[in-house]
């Protein structure tokens, strides 16, 4: 680290903003569990740390008129997993959340702080990016809303804007009911990345819908709409075909994890695995 | 005598400090002034060092010391000197020390470390090791013929071949030729790393007297003050080594390793303390390694299933040095036989230097690897042979009147694996005709090991009475987690009828004040110190006995010890410890005695070197630990993920001290085995040499999840002869077998074989794949390789 | 740069002047010789620097001493309240569930954070819940033994009124 690295520790969104504008090569921190090992091995090396952890209002978790959740930047995924309305309306959310290292690092650990980071096998933007949601970002410019679909645009990289402060996570009402599995094969059952992450989920009712996500077989977390769109169409029975087209989008490489034909294999096997568990 | 202590639950007597946060490692002690150490480490794998440049590093701010291969060109090593204390005309692997600095900060040390500058040629590198054998290859070390050497380790010079053993038993060649049938085959195991808790870290002073004192997380302060006081040419009563607490060693911490450096520093900067410490990435690719292993197994049996020939040719990827890897090569060479009897043998076990990190001491010494290849080997001849592999290895197995491959008859005090075998194929339910489940299945493998020590390696102890009888003992063995402290507290309660809770075991030397032992490996402290304190129990005895005896003027044989007292049976009468350890005082005033307090040691009595062409020897070793494993698995046939259900494990260890400790070693080193089985191997780029996974997030090793929902332990009590109270060692053989269960369960479940360790979901679906493609014609079955770069 | 913080450790208030790059493990075990909580991996993978921050447990070499500016931290060192062990380190004990005890601090201290939170946990909860804390020696086994008597040494003793190891509120996050 750094002997002159400084830290700000702003109590509101705008003087944070303001901040991290006047200091170019400053880095926001929230939990820190991705800034730290980065710092240390030199891949980031920001001169000024401002802390968001002490702004009120990044601390909410929020009910929102259409049913929806706003999840605070700085609430731990910890909280996140165990929330009530999260467990009742975004299951799938808390599934994903929780296959993320182990306990005690989510308790630092943060959605806002995934979804920058931008990892192709971040397990919660899997979740995010089939549940429709936003990010509320605040900048010198104002605030304004960003699909989460929008915002990856490769390893590490989104489409935010230097200076950009994510204030909150947004899942919409209209995503609400969604329930299913976020299966996962690692290395090992412990705290690991993931070698493949398969999301599968349905919402039922007079014409049921079906989300089908993928996490670290493409340069970004994925989301097969075809694959979502065909089982809408033909329902569970469709799995096979389902899980084909997910393979064919995916697009894997090979690392000390998996190779890329072994992870592609596995995609089909485990989105056929997560819509035969619905159907 | 009171109830007996031995064979006893007692709790840790080192957990108090253990789970308060008081117990003090290494990283923990505090220096004045401390100085932090950073190394210039080689970015090559391969190359000629042309030029050290330091004068731009030694003046930058904080540079207290510098030093490099120029300064300390001495060669060090336990067996094999063929390193020195950093690199001077080559660099052999990619991490190998060229320099160090000592600063104020680390920050400091860091800046100034990237200042040395450093001129380079690199070398054509070997990563393989059969490239490393092949003729022609390039020398790792030009100079081997001139390194030091002890006489029964056999470097060929002009080659990379740093040791070779070989086993002639019998007539291999007519053997194989009158077989009924022959199998041969090839298995490999990769480098691993032991990734204890805590990384290695040394601190080091010289002051000004030029006396050097050192502090280390090592498990041998002998090995390291013998091998400081060689490598800097000083006597060794003038180099001090303490080791704190150990945050476990698993053979990595044995021999010598950052010491050296540590201590070159603080001679370029007398007085101040001078502390090296790697962080996790170094740990894994700049301290030492697990050795690789390519083994092809020949099997020759007859029609009843005994094994007439056998041939096992070993290449040891030893790495860029191979300073203790040496012995490895040879002990595995003469215990490739495993827990069986094979009357014919041509074994060659042959060490070879590649570019690779450094291959020394890891729990087992080889018989993890060797293991791998031999339980897959017998499994394969039984699965051929149409026999159940428990009866297979029955009829094959050692037993008493029966012979290594070294020709070492063994006696009935040697430890019983029939019984193990037996004993694990019940509880894992191996019987012929059990009920198949598709994908699930039950394997078994067995393990045998002895320490791989020089023949006069000891142990001694120091046994003292503080004035409230508190009887103090001194060791030098390291209790670095295996409970060799509570071991050594129950025996001398034992011994001396004294309740444990008036026992201190000190069990941090200084060598200094402490004892001499040997090392704390080969799972010989149990045994060697276990010994050397009933020797000093019985000479406490002696001396309690002899004042007691004047003092109540009676013959001392009349005399016995109990609860710490020394008593008279025939009258009564008796006087408690108090009053005899520091002398004893009579009513008229005179006082006889003395301070009680005794020291002792033990030796292995009779170990004979082997036969330098065949290593034909009637007492190579001192014991032979038997043992075996049972596994149940689960596949997943459409991802191949294995889970391991059930464990069951057994081994002969002649006296179980303390229950609860061995069972700790037992699930440890299952779980120890079941990582390096699974899920386990350090990745080394073969284009630049560097290890590509050396962090906990890419190098894997077994969490709370990944630990078998079943794990079954026993013990088989076949006194050893020599023995304390007939135990044996048991610290590495828990983990031997695993691996080796797994493969063969896995074979039992769905018909594959993975000959490569680890078996990873990836490996096993490939082969599950080629599997069905051979069953339709459409190719051959057998492993398909796995694209480079990944450890699936 | 230099900051002072001011926050509660074990139960003591310590104020102190710390580099804005010095981690919450190095400030505690070399600013104030708490050399009970370890560094063993720098990365936040292995569990040794286990502390608990406002009742959280977290890695302490992933949060910054600044961070902790106002907050509250529990090392293995406050566990143990004048010479009397916490249950868990009683457990620990009589389970056999340490051997080099270098994760031991740590996994006592993500223990107890979970008994704070779940005091019936399954064997399963144990399991997720100490599955960042890595040992090499014990495989496990012991410790979970360990925490689950803990676990119903604490809820006996809270069933008969006793103060041993009854779990302390866990503050809230300030706003």
């Amino acid at each position: 680290m750094p002997v002159d690295l400084d830290y700000l520790a702003p109590s509101d969104v705008e003087d944070a903003v303001a901040l991290r504008a006047s200091r170019p090569s400053a880095a926001f921190l929230l939990g820190g569990t991705d800034l730290l090992p980065q710092m240390r091995s030199g891949r980031r090396s920001p001169e000024t740390l401002i802390d968001l952890k002490r702004i009120a209002e990044l601390h909410e978790i929020r009910e929102n008129a259409d049913g929806g959740l706003s999840i605070g930047a700085a609430v731990p995924l910890a909280d996140v997993e165990t929330h009530p309305l999260v467990l009742a309306r975004f299951p799938l959310l808390a599934e994903c959340a929780k296959t993320v290292g182990a306990w005690p690092l989510r308790q630092r650990a943060t959605l806002a702080g995934n979804v920058c980071n931008a990892s192709p096998a971040a397990d919660t933007a899997v979740a995010l990016l089939a549940l429709d949601a936003v990010v509320n970002v605040a900048s010198t410019t104002g605030r304004l809303a960003m699909a989460v679909s929008e915002l990856f645009l490769g390893p590490g990289q989104t489409a935010l804007m230097p200076g950009d402060l994510v204030t909150e996570v947004v899942l919409p009402g209209s995503a609400a009911g969604f329930r299913g599995s976020y299966q996962r094969l690692s290395r090992r059952k412990g705290m690991d990345l993931a070698t493949v992450g398969v999301l599968v989920g349905k919402r039922d009712g007079a014409r049921p819908s079906w989300r089908v996500a993928l996490a670290a077989v493409a340069p970004t977390p994925l989301r097969v709409r075809a694959a979502e769109e065909l089982l809408e169409a033909k329902g569970a029975t469709a799995a096979r075909e389902a899980a084909e087209l997910a393979v064919a989008a995916c697009r894997p490489i090979t690392d000390l994890r998996g190779s890329a034909e072994y992870r592609r294999e596995m995609v089909g096997v485990l989105v056929r695995r997560g819509v035969e568990s619905l159907g | 005598m009171s109830a007996p202590v031995v064979g006893t639950d007692v709790p840790r007597v080192d957990g108090l400090e253990k789970v308060t946060g008081a117990a003090k490692y290494t990283a923990d002690l505090k220096f004045p002034r401390l100085l932090h150490v950073a190394v210039v480490r080689s970015p090559h794998p391969h190359a000629r060092v042309l030029d050290v440049k330091t004068e731009k590093a030694a003046r930058m701010p904080g540079v207290r010391a510098l030093a490099s291969g120029r300064d300390f060109p001495l060669h060090t090593g336990i067996y094999l000197k063929d390193q020195t204390v950093f690199a001077t005309d080559r660099v052999r692997f990619v991490g190998d020390p060229v320099a160090a600095v000592a600063a104020e900060t680390p920050e400091l040390a860091a800046e100034a470390a990237a200042q040395v500058h450093v001129e380079y040629e690199p070398l054509p590198p070997i990563f393989d090791v059969e490239e490393g054998f092949a003729e022609g290859a390039p020398l790792v070390h030009p100079d081997l013929g001139s390194y030091e050497v002890v006489p029964w380790i056999r470097p060929k010079a002009g080659t990379n071949v740093c040791n070779h053993l070989k086993i002639r038993k019998g007539d291999y060649a007519a053997a194989l030729k009158g077989s009924w049938k022959v199998f041969e085959n090839v298995f490999r195991v990769p480098q691993v790393q032991h990734v204890p808790m805590e990384p290695h870290v040394s601190v080091a002073r010289v002051d000004l007297a030029g006396k050097v004192e050192v502090h280390s997380s090592a498990q041998s302060p002998f090995t390291v003050r013998h091998l400081l006081a060689h490598c800097f040419g000083l006597p060794h009563g003038d180099v001090r080594v303490h080791v704190p607490y150990v945050g476990g060693g698993f053979g990595g911490k044995a021999g010598i390793n950052l010491e050296p450096i540590a201590v070159a520093l603080a001679m370029r900067c007398r007085g101040r303390w001078v502390r090296l410490m790697v962080d996790r990435h170094e740990e894994f690719f700049a301290t030492v390694v697990r050795q690789g292993l390519t083994a092809t197994l020949v099997t020759g049996v007859d029609r009843h299933g005994k094994v007439q020939a056998q041939k096992m040719h070993y290449l040891w990827n030893c790495g860029g040095y191979g300073g203790y890897g040496v012995n490895i090569v040879r002990s595995a060479g003469y215990t490739c036989g495993g827990a069986y009897e094979f009357p014919n043998v041509e074994g060659d076990s042959i060490g070879v230097y590649t570019n690779r990190p450094v291959g020394s001491a890891y729990r087992g010494f080889g018989m993890q690897e060797i293991h791998w290849a031999l339980e897959q080997q017998m499994d394969r001849v039984a699965v051929e042979l149409g026999i159940d592999p428990a009866e297979f290895r029955l009829k094959n197995c050692l037993g008493a009147g029966k012979s290594t491959v070294t020709g070492q008859v063994l006696d009935e005090h040697a430890g019983r694996v029939d019984l193990c075998i037996r004993n694990v194929a019940k509880a894992i339910g191996f019987d012929a005709d059990r009920e198949r489940t598709p994908y699930r299945g039950k394997g078994i493998a067995c393990a045998v090991k002895a320490p791989a020590m020089p023949n006069d390696a000891a142990s001694s102890v120091i046994m003292k009475f503080a004035e409230d009888a508190t009887l103090e003992i001194l060791i030098s063995g390291i209790d670095y987690g295996q409970g060799l402290m509570t071991v050594v507290a129950q025996f001398a309660s034992e011994a001396l009828d004294l309740p444990v809770e008036k026992i201190r075991v000190k069990g941090c030397p200084d060598t200094d004040l402490s004892p001499y032992d040997w090392q704390t490996v080969a799972s010989r402290q149990t045994w060697a110190t276990g010994n050397a304190v009933f020797r000093a129990a019985s000479e406490i005895r002696g001396k309690l006995c002899a004042t007691a005896a004047e003092a109540l003027d009676v013959p001392a044989e009349e005399l016995t010890l109990r609860e710490g007292c020394v008593v008279h049976e025939a009258t009564g009468r008796s006087l408690p410890f108090e009053r005899l350890v520091m002398g004893y005082q009579f009513p008229d005033g005179h006082a006889i005695g003395g301070p009680v307090a005794a020291a002792s040691s033990y030796l292995p009595e009779g170990l004979l070197f082997l036969d330098p062409e065949t290593s034909q020897s009637a007492k190579p070793v001192a014991k032979w630990t038997f043992g075996a494993q049972a596994v149940e698995i689960s596949v997943d046939p459409e991802t191949g993920q294995v889970t391991v259900e059930k464990v069951a494990a057994c081994y002969d260890v002649g006296k179980v001290v303390n229950p609860a400790l061995i069972k700790g070693q037992t699930y440890g080193g299952i779980v120890q085995g079941l990582g390096t089985g699974t899920m386990e191997e350090l990745v080394v780029d073969t284009k630049t040499g560097r290890a590509t996974n050396a962090s906990l997030m890419d190098y894997k090793i077994p969490s709370t999840e990944d630990v078998p929902a079943e794990m079954v332990v026993d013990f088989v009590e076949t006194a050893q002869k020599d023995g304390p109270m007939g135990a044996r060692g048991i610290g590495e053989h828990t983990m031997i077998p695993t691996p080796a269960a797994i493969a063969n369960a896995l074979w039992d479940a769905c018909g594959v074989r993975i000959s490569e360790m680890p078996v990873t979901a990836e490996k096993v679906w490939r082969a599950l794949k080629a599997k069905e493609r051979a069953e339709r014609g459409e190719g051959v079955a057998g492993e398909a390789p796995v694209p480079a770069g990944t450890i699936a | 740069m230099k900051k002072t913080i001011t926050l509660e450790v074990n139960g003591v208030a310590e104020s102190a002047e710390v580099e804005v790059g010095q981690t919450l493990l190095r400030f505690l075990r070399d600013g104030l010789d708490l050399t009970g909580t370890k560094e063993g991996c720098n990365e936040g993978e292995c569990g040794s620097c286990m502390v608990l921050l406002d009742g959280r447990p977290v890695n302490s070499c992933l949060v910054l001493a600044v961070e902790a500016d106002g907050r509250t931290v529990t090392t293995v060192e406050g566990l143990s309240k004048e010479g009397v062990l916490h249950p868990l380190q009683k457990a620990f004990l009589s389970q056999a569930a340490v051997q080099c005890g270098f994760c031991t601090p740590g996994m006592v201290v993500s223990a107890a954070a979970l008994l704070r939170e779940n005091p019936t946990p399954t064997e399963d909860d144990v399991r997720k819940a100490l599955a960042g804390n890595l040992c090499r020696c014990t495989g496990y086994k012991q410790i979970v033994d360990a925490v689950r008597d803990a676990a119903a040494a604490m809820r006996a003793g809270a069933e008969a009124g006793s103060d041993a190891g009854k779990p302390a509120e866990r503050e809230e996050v300030p706003a």
